[in-house]
Parts: structure tokens; sequence; C-alpha cells
């Protein structure tokens, strides 16, 4: 019960940081989305050391374990693009592949590439 | 009105519930989560003869939890804070580099193929964690569904080639390994490079939160383009 409660609690917070940072885009007409603002806001508390990490984890990593939950309601949302999908399946699954691919290649390549140059320089 | 509302949201906590069963009992890309349980809802929507319309406010009630959680993503991030303060450069240069070349083959490839303005939009930040994706999608013109779907796919298309492709370019350095599944794959990158050992996870989480961040602060500059 206890802890049910203080999940609760720290639910509300993360609703408090995310109310904050949607407020925060909607003030200074930020292009950016107002979650990715309050998860930064809270990056920030926690590294200064306002906010110790209990008091907002064993919330988090609830939330975290069901994230898939909230995407669900939102694919649903594809049934409206049933057309769409049909005529353009092939070349869809194409790019989204070989984009997949050439991401992979050049975040892992030139993160080595620099890891090993940094390395060397150390030696 | 109530009721339609009522059965859309036991329909989906259902489907998920379910999924979460099958997808331990069987593991399989078919029986992961979204997968799965947005096959069952559309079936079960469609038989129902229930609208996409009428499914609406149930979609808001289900979804009103999802910033809340995407702001407690900082966690993560926060406890991985050494791996990224001691690889700062090769990190943030590989994170930033890979998030750029995946949405720009993606939307060379999308304009190539001559596929609708929508999808081509809603790809381009496919790259980028689910629930920050969705926000991003209608900053770019894309469709918050499409979007969700493309970031979902690619989370499994990185997941499943991502560990072969690297041992077959020769990325074998930890650190590159985890950065280039968390940028490219978010979440689904993520739970594979935690699978691989502890430094490849930690990177991985971190990619996986700083991809998104960049991504958001060069989406709008791309906006016009897309559109």
């Amino acid at each position: 019960m206890k802890t049910a409660l203080l999940i609760v609690a720290q639910i509300a917070m993360l609703l408090l940081l995310n109310q904050a940072g949607y407020a925060v885009v909607t003030a200074l007409h930020l292009p950016v989305p107002g979650n990715l603002l309050g998860m930064l806001l809270l990056l920030a508390l926690l590294a200064s050391g306002l906010l110790p990490l209990r008091s907002v984890e064993a919330g988090a990593s609830l939330l975290i374990r069901h994230l898939a939950f909230f995407f669900v309601p939102i694919t649903v949302g594809l049934m409206g693009f049933a057309d769409l999908f049909l005529a353009n399946g092939l070349a869809i699954l194409f790019t989204l592949v070989v984009s997949a691919v050439v991401g992979i290649c050049v975040a892992g390549l030139s993160a080595q590439r620099l890891a090993a140059r940094k390395e060397g320089g150390a030696r | 009105m109530m009721t339609v509302t009522l059965f859309s949201i036991g329909l989906t906590v259902g489907a998920y519930a379910l999924s979460r069963v099958l997808a331990r009992r069987f593991p399989s890309p078919l029986t992961t989560p979204v997968f799965f349980s947005t096959t069952v809802i559309i079936l079960a929507l469609v038989t129902s003869g229930v609208q996409l319309a009428e499914y609406e406010p149930a979609k808001r009630i289900m979804v009103s939890l999802l910033g809340p959680a995407t702001v407690g993503l900082a966690v993560p991030l926060y406890k991985n804070r050494l791996t990224l303060l001691r690889h700062t450069a090769p990190a943030v240069l590989g994170l930033a580099v890979g998030s750029l070349a995946t949405l720009g083959a993606a939307v060379l490839l999308a304009t190539v193929f001559g596929l609708p303005d929508i999808i081509r939009a809603s790809m381009s930040v496919k790259s980028v964690t689910a629930p920050i994706a969705i926000e991003l999608a209608p900053i770019v013109h894309g469709s918050p569904a499409l979007t969700a779907a493309f970031v979902i796919a690619t989370g499994m298309i990185g997941a499943m080639l991502g560990p072969w492709l690297m041992t077959r370019t020769g990325i074998h350095d930890p650190l590159s390994r985890g950065l280039a599944l968390g940028t490219i794959s978010h979440g689904q990158g993520t739970a594979q490079a935690v699978a691989e050992g502890e430094l490849q996870g930690a990177a991985a989480g971190i990619a996986m939160g700083l991809a998104a961040v960049f991504t958001s602060f060069v989406a709008p500059f791309l906006a016009p383009f897309l559109g």
C-alpha cells in the first residue's frame, strides 16, 4: 500500500515536470516537444542534486517498463493508412532496412575510429 | 459513446496484458507487445464495426501517462552519466553523425521511390525513441501513427540485424556497438545492447536519450523540406 502511494506520488511528480516542459515550449514558442524538455528538466534536477534519484526512480521504472503499452493505441491509428501501406509496402520496408543499416554502420564506425584515436594519443 | 470508450480501453489493456504473457512464453517478433496488441485490436475493431474516430477518446485517456513516462527516461540517462563523461567525444560524434546518416538515407530513399510526402516526413524521425518521435511527427508534417509504426519497425530491424552487421563490418569496440544500437534502434536496440554487456548497454541508453535530443533540435530545420 505504501509502495503504491509512493509510486503514485512519483508519477504525479513526473506529470508535473511534463506539464512544465510543455508550458515552457508554449511560452517560448520552441519547436521542440514539451516532453523532451520535461526530460531535460528532470535530468538537470538530478544532476544538480536538487532532486535525489530515489524520489522519482520507482515511478519512472514502472512507466518505462510498460512504455510499449502507450504506443499500442497510437499504432491502432494505422487503420486509417491501410491503402498507403498496401500500395507502398515494399518500398517502405526497403527504405527502413537500408537506412537502419547505414545509420548503424556510420554511428559505429565513426565512434570506433574516434575512440581508437583517443586511446592511441594517450599512450 | 461511453460504452465504446470503455470497450476500447478494456480491449487495449486486455490485448496488451495477453501480449506480455505470450511474449514471455513464445518470444518472437510476432508476439512483441506492440505488434501483437495492435493487430488484435484492429481486427477486433473492424469486426465489431467500431470506427477509428470512435476509438479516439479511449486513446486520449490511455496515452495521458506517456508524457510522464518520457520524462522518466531521464532516470536511465542520469544513471549512465559516468559512461558518457568518460567517452564524451566518440559518443557524441557517433550518435550525431549516425542520426544524420539514417535520417538522410531514409529521406533520400523515400524520395527516390516517390513515396507520399506524409510517409517520407513520418519516416524522417524513425530512429528517435517512440514517445518523442510521436511528438516530433507533427513538427515535421508527419503522422504520429505512421511514425510510431516506423519507429517500432526500425527498433526490430536494428535489434535483429545490428549485432551481425557490426561484426561483419569490423565494429568490435563495445562502446561503439552499444552506441550504434541505441542511436538507430532506441529502446529495442538498447535491450539488445544490454544483452551484449554492461558498457554496451550503458552506451546504448545514453545514445537513445541524446539522439532523441539531437534529432529534436535538428528536425524543425528539416520540416520545410519534408511537408
